[in-house]
Parts: structure tokens; C-alpha cells; sequence
């Protein structure tokens, strides 16, 4: 089981008084998953514990079965690319993930041939014999994630990989990280722009403060907070003030609210096109959906079901506060 | 195992190149080293010229070295030019006495080609006299030890392997770009290897190819005969000597300034502890001294740099050890100290960190 996971077991790490992380405890799966949290929350220390860049001042980190003490070991298999915009001077883009790939003891052919592929998949071809120095941003992170995947790793570790790129590669990445998790590898990214998060992962790890404060898939978050933050659904019928009051029956129904055409104060996203409808607030959102297809049934027609707070942003809001998911 | 080690040292010596040998920063090193070859350089080329200026009198002015010789404070000018003639030079001019009568005074310039003699005449008499031989070929490799081993290795060499050393990784935390390096199937001490491979490369490259061109310079300006019967003789033997002594002052202070910095955020302190151990190193016990780079390369040096008397007396410690190690135990030593600081650094290595929201960026604990 621990071969395929990145188990990190009670780890602690402070900078003298300055807590980086404490008390983490995380199985990671293969698939994507995201590390969410405002800055300072941890993140990067976390990521930079996988990968050996800073040793835990208490507990135990195995990536795949391997200690992050174990480079050489280490990084046959994962990939790591920092938001450190640094490069050695003069290099090109294929001079500078060729030169590199060769510390890894393969021959000179095969790292000619890794590093077009990766330049390749990153879309940098046409800048790959230009130095690195008159990049942009955005290609310099381009750049940083092809010599992150150049020898095909199992595990990537991407810090914010999406800052930086245009809408068209940054949709390129996503679908490459997709692909990859697709493989079974591990993608293991932080980033602070939830609803690119909300639309890659497959499970996410919320911190703050240095402390992991939920984890998990999205939706299984979401329900463990239902008793404090009950779920939100919005409902668009042609009934509002029967659906209203039928719903308002239910014990494990807490508010019910009628949404005139054209509401305002949620999500723009989640109110384009509807017409009137109401909002349900629950403690129990599988009963309530039970209930909602017993009145569908009774003749209350209704049009469409959003739940309205099932995202990793209101998730964040819920637990570490506005402010911060705003960042 | 062993060749995967050896292909990523070379990876990263082919990495480090451009930083070692062409960066900006590293200009110094350059004027470091090649400093004396100037000096020598410059010498060398007015010393031919004097010489050929000397030689061209002669041959107009012949004067035999023998009556040279023979000139005696208290001689009477007439007697001087009886003997040598009329000088190449000679400058008159006059003065007046506490009773305001004329004196004549002159000043006279006579050589053989090998020998300059400055005579100066009072009342028609000769009072003052000075000899001016030109430097012979042992002189001149005295000179070079002397230069060698008070200025090259003390500071020359000592500066430069802190210019490159100390930025192999130092200089990669200021750049932020040592992850790049932890980032990959290296081993630390294997990364550690490579850059002191590197560091080492670039110093001995440029620092040995220095002193191969000062010596050059030394030997230009003398008869190519006599400069082939001394290389012939001694000669290589103190020139490759002399190239050995300067690599092995890359090997040894080259391991400690990788050491400092890979150790100290700010090198300078230690840099200066070092400075002066070596510098103090004359004037410690004999069981201290050996505790140093400086003594064993002194020992190795094959000219004890005899200082003449007009050097200052803490020049003269400077640069002559009192009782130097044999040259079996000087390279030993040597080797022994270096391995000795570089296993201590390859052991810090592993526990080297890199956090990225420190100022400093990277911090070894």
C-alpha cells in the first residue's frame, strides 16, 4: 500500500520559532491532488518535505516507499517543479533540461531525445534555442515544468504550475496533468485559484496556519461540515412558494428562501439562466434529495438542482474564512 | 555505481564551466593570478632593453671589466680617465664654498656591458662610487621565489580559490538556483564532488598556466644558451616544482573554501580566520605551524626564497619556512587535510536545506 502513496506521518517542521507545517498526517493516492491555502498556510514547506529541498523536524515522509533522504533514489521517479524563477546564466531552454537530465547518469542520446519531448509537450519548440533569460513569465514556467516532467516521472510535484500562463496553455497543462493522473501517476499541485482546483482535482488538501484543516475528495469535505455549515441547493420551479413550504417541512431543512428572477449574492456562474426558484439551506443533503424526488413526483415542477456551496471555495470560505479564500 | 558517479561529476563539471572559468564576478581571479605575470612581464622587457642599451656602449666605450674594477675611492679624476677613458656619460656643474669660491663638481657613468659604475668627483676627486651589476639567473629565480611565496600563494592563489570556491555553492544560494541541483539523482556528496572538481579545474587551469608564463617571463630575458644549460640542469625540475606547488594550493585551499561555503551564510568571517592562521603561521610554534596549507606548500617550494638584507625582517619569516617538512610529508599532509575537510563536507551535505521563504534562501544546519 505504501508503495503507491505518499504518506507523510505526524511531520513538523519549524524555522527556529516560525512554525512551517505541524502535525501532518496525509496518505496521498495517485491522481491529482491539490494543496489549497492562503499564503503562509504551508503549502510550499509541505512540498519542499516530499521532496527532500527541507528536512521534518519530527515524523516520517516515504514518497512511494522512498525516503526524501534518498535523492538519488528519489528523483528517478518524481518530477518537482518550484515557483523559484532562477536559472543558471546562458543556457538555453533545451540547454538548460539537457544539462540536467545528464545528472542523471543517462546517456547523451536518450537526454537529446527526453529533453525535445518534454520541450514538445510543453509547447516551447520554437524557444527552445533561445536563452532562458529572454523568456517570458509565462514560458519561464513553461520551461521549469517541462524539466519537472522531462524524465517522465511518477510522481510531479508542481508549485502554483498554472501562474503566469495564458488561458490557451494554461487549458493545455490542466489537460496534461489530467492525463497523467490518468496513468495512475501522483500530481500533487498547490494553488490558491480555487476554481481551477475545484476543476482538476480529484481530492484536496485545505491548510492553514501550517495545520491540514480537512482533506480528502470535495464532496466528502463538504458533507463532514454539513452540521456546522449546512449545504446549500439552488432549485429552479415553476412552484417556488409550494416547494418552499413543503421543504421547510423537514426537520433537517434549516432555511428556505425565495429567489426572485435575476438574485443576486451567489455564485454569477450558478444563477446564469434561471428563472425564479428557491434556496434550500440543509443539515442532511442525501434526505433532502430523497425529498426533492418524492415532490417531483407529487407534481412540483422542477427545472434544475445546483448545490450552490459543493465547491472547494466555499469549503475554504467555511473553514478558513472569507478573507483568505478571497486571496 | 562508480561510473554513474564519474558521468554525473562530469555532468556537472560541464555545468559549472561557464560560471568557474567566463563569470563576471570571477574577473578578479583573473587580475589575481595574472597580476605578477605583468610584473615579470615588464621587468623582463626592461631589463632586455637596459642590457642591450649597456651592451650598444660597451662596444662604443670598450672598457675592460678588469680596470673597472680597479677604480678607488680618492682617485683623481685625471686618473680615472686614464684608465677608462672618456665616460658614456658625464654631467658637470659648480658650486660655491662657505668662502665663496668655486667648486667643480661631475658625476660619470662607465660600464663593460655587465657592470654599470656611477663615480662621483669633487674638487677633481673621486668620493663616491657605486657598482650596478645586472641580475645574474640565479638572482632573478630568487626573485621569482620570492614573489612566488609571498605574494602568489599567500594571497594570489589563497583570494582565488575563495573567488571560486566559496560561489560553488554560495554563490548558487544567491542566485537561487542550487535546487535545480538537489532537484536531481545525485547524490550530495557526489554533487559535492563535482563542484570541487570544477572549482578545482578552473583553478589549477588558471592559476598553473600563470606561473608557467611568469617563469616564461623570468627566463625571456636572459641568453637563450645559458637559459637552456639551467633547464637542462635543475631547471625543469624547479618549473614543474613550482607548477605542482600551485596545484596543490588549489587542491588544499580550494577543499576549504568549498567547505566554508557550503557551511557559513557569511563566509567572510571564517574567510578572515583562515587569512590569518596562515598569515600568523611563521610566528607559532613548531607544532602549530603544521596545522596549515601554507607551511607545507612553502616546503615543497624548490627555492627557499633567501631574502636579501634590505628586506624587511617580516617579509624575510614570510617566506621561508624555519625547519620546512620533507617533500614526501608536505604532499601527504596536504592531501590528508583535504581529504579530511572534504569527507566533513560531504557529511553536512546531506543535511543541506533549501527555504525558499527565507531571505537567504538556503540554509545548511
Amino acid at each position: 500500500m505504501n508503495e503507491n502513496r505518499i504518506i507523510l506521518d505526524d511531520v513538523s517542521r519549524f524555522y527556529g520559532e516560525v512554525l512551517g507545517v505541524n502535525k501532518v498526517t496525509l496518505s496521498i493516492p495517485p491522481g491529482i491532488t491539490s494543496l489549497v491555502g492562503p499564503n503562509g498556510s504551508g503549502k510550499t514547506t509541505l512540498m519542499n518535505l516530499i521532496t527532500g529541498l527541507v528536512r521534518p523536524s519530527r515524523g516520517r515522509i516515504s514518497v512511494l516507499g522512498v525516503a526524501p533522504s534518498q535523492p538519488q533514489r528519489l528523483f528517478r521517479f518524481v518530477g518537482y517543479s518550484t515557483q523559484f524563477d532562477a536559472f543558471p546564466k546562458g543556457l538555453t531552454g533545451s540547454q538548460f533540461i539537457y544539462a540536467f537530465l545528464r545528472l542523471s547518469g543517462r546517456p547523451a542520446s536518450e537526454c537529446r531525445e527526453l529533453t525535445t519531448r518534454a520541450i514538445a509537450q510543453v509547447g516551447l519548440i520554437e524557444a527552445a534555442e533561445r536563452k532562458v533569460a529572454a523568456y517570458s513569465k509565462g514560458m519561464r514556467q513553461r520551461i521549469r515544468l517541462a524539466q519537472a516532467i522531462a524524465h517522465d516521472p511518477r510522481v510531479l510535484i508542481l508549485d502554483e504550475p498554472l501562474n503566469g500562463l495564458d488561458p490557451l496553455v494554461r487549458a493545455e497543462t490542466i489537460a496534461l496533468f489530467k492525463r497523467y493522473a490518468a496513468e495512475g501517476r501522483h500530481i500533487v499541485v498547490s494553488s490558491h485559484v480555487l476554481h481551477e482546483v475545484d476543476m482538476i482535482s480529484d481530492q484536496v488538501v485545505l491548510m492553514s496556519g501550517g495545520y491540514i484543516v480537512a482533506e480528502g475528495q470535495i464532496r466528502g469535505v463538504r458533507s463532514e461540515i454539513q452540521d456546522q455549515r449546512p449545504m446549500q441547493f439552488l432549485i429552479r420551479c415553476r412552484q417556488p412558494h409550494l416547494l418552499a413550504s413543503k421543504a421547510f417541512e423537514q426537520d433537517h431543512v434549516v432555511e428556505a428562501r425565495l429567489l426572485p428572477e435575476g438574485e443576486v449574492g451567489l455564485p454569477a456562474a450558478e444563477l446564469c439562466g434561471w428563472g425564479p426558484g428557491v434556496l434550500i439551506k440543509t443539515r442532511d443533503a442525501d434526505a433532502f434529495c430523497r425529498i426533492l424526488n418524492r415532490l417531483a413526483l407529487g407534481g412540483i415542477d422542477i427545472e434544475g438542482v445546483v448545490p450552490a456551496d459543493d465547491n472547494v471555495h466555499s469549503v475554504y470560505e467555511y473553514l478558513i474564512g472569507g478573507e483568505e479564500a478571497n486571496q | 555505481m562508480i561510473r554513474l558517479w564519474c558521468t554525473q561529476v562530469l555532468a556537472i563539471i560541464r555545468l559549472e564551466m561557464k560560471k568557474t572559468f567566463f563569470a563576471r564576478r570571477g574577473l578578479w581571479v583573473y587580475l589575481l593570478a595574472f597580476a605578477p605575470l605583468v610584473l615579470f612581464v615588464s621587468h623582463s622587457i626592461a631589463i632586455r632593453h637596459h642590457r642591450d642599451q649597456l651592451a650598444r656602449i660597451a662596444r662604443d666605450h670598450p672598457i675592460s671589466s678588469a680596470a673597472l674594477r680597479d677604480i678607488q675611492v680618492g682617485m683623481t679624476c685625471d686618473e680615472v680617465t686614464q684608465k677608462l677613458g672618456q665616460p658614456y656619460s658625464q654631467r658637470r656643474w659648480h658650486r660655491r664654498d662657505e668662502h665663496n669660491e668655486q667648486i667643480e663638481q661631475s658625476h660619470c657613468r662607465y660600464t663593460d656591458g655587465k657592470t654599470e659604475l656611477y663615480l662621483f668627483f669633487d674638487k677633481g676627486k673621486l668620493t663616491e662610487m657605486h657598482r650596478s651589476e645586472l641580475d645574474t639567473l640565479h638572482q632573478s629565480l630568487q626573485i621569482f621565489a620570492g614573489v612566488f611565496q609571498s605574494y602568489y600563494l599567500r594571497l594570489a592563489v589563497f583570494f582565488g580559490c575563495v573567488g571560486v570556491f566559496v560561489n560553488l555553492f554560495r554563490g548558487e544560494m544567491l542566485d537561487k538556483s542550487l535546487h535545480l541541483y538537489l532537484l536531481t539523482p545525485t547524490r550530495r556528496e557526489v554533487l559535492l564532488a563535482g563542484k570541487y572538481a570544477a572549482g578545482l579545474l578552473a583553478t589549477v587551469v588558471i592559476f598553473t598556466s600563470s606561473t608557467a608564463l611568469q617563469w616564461l617571463a623570468l627566463l625571456g630575458q636572459f641568453n637563450p644558451t645559458a637559459v637552456a644549460n639551467f633547464l637542462a640542469s635543475t631547471g625543469w625540475d624547479q618549473f614543474s616544482s613550482y607548477l605542482a606547488v600551485t596545484a596543490l594550493a588549489c587542491v588544499g585551499y580550494g577543499s576549504v573554501f568549498l567547505a566554508v561555503g557550503l557551511l557559513f551564510r557569511n563566509p567572510i568571517i571564517p574567510i578572515a580566520v583562515v587569512l590569518l592562521w596562515e598569515g600568523v603561521n611563521p610566528f607559532l610554534p613548531a607544532a602549530l605551524r603544521k596545522i596549515s596549507m601554507i607551511y607545507y606548500l612553502q616546503s615543497l617550494c624548490p627555492m627557499s626564497a633567501a631574502p636579501g638584507q634590505d628586506v624587511p625582517p617580516l617579509v624575510r619569516l614570510l617566506i621561508s619556512p624555519v625547519q620546512p617538512a620533507t617533500r614526501s610529508v608536505a604532499v601527504l599532509s596536504i592531501v590528508i587535510l583535504t581529504g579530511v575537510v572534504l569527507v566533513a563536507a560531504a557529511r553536512l551535505s546531506r543535511r543541506m536545506e533549501i527555504n525558499y521563504s527565507d531571505d537567504t534562501q538556503t540554509i545548511c544546519s
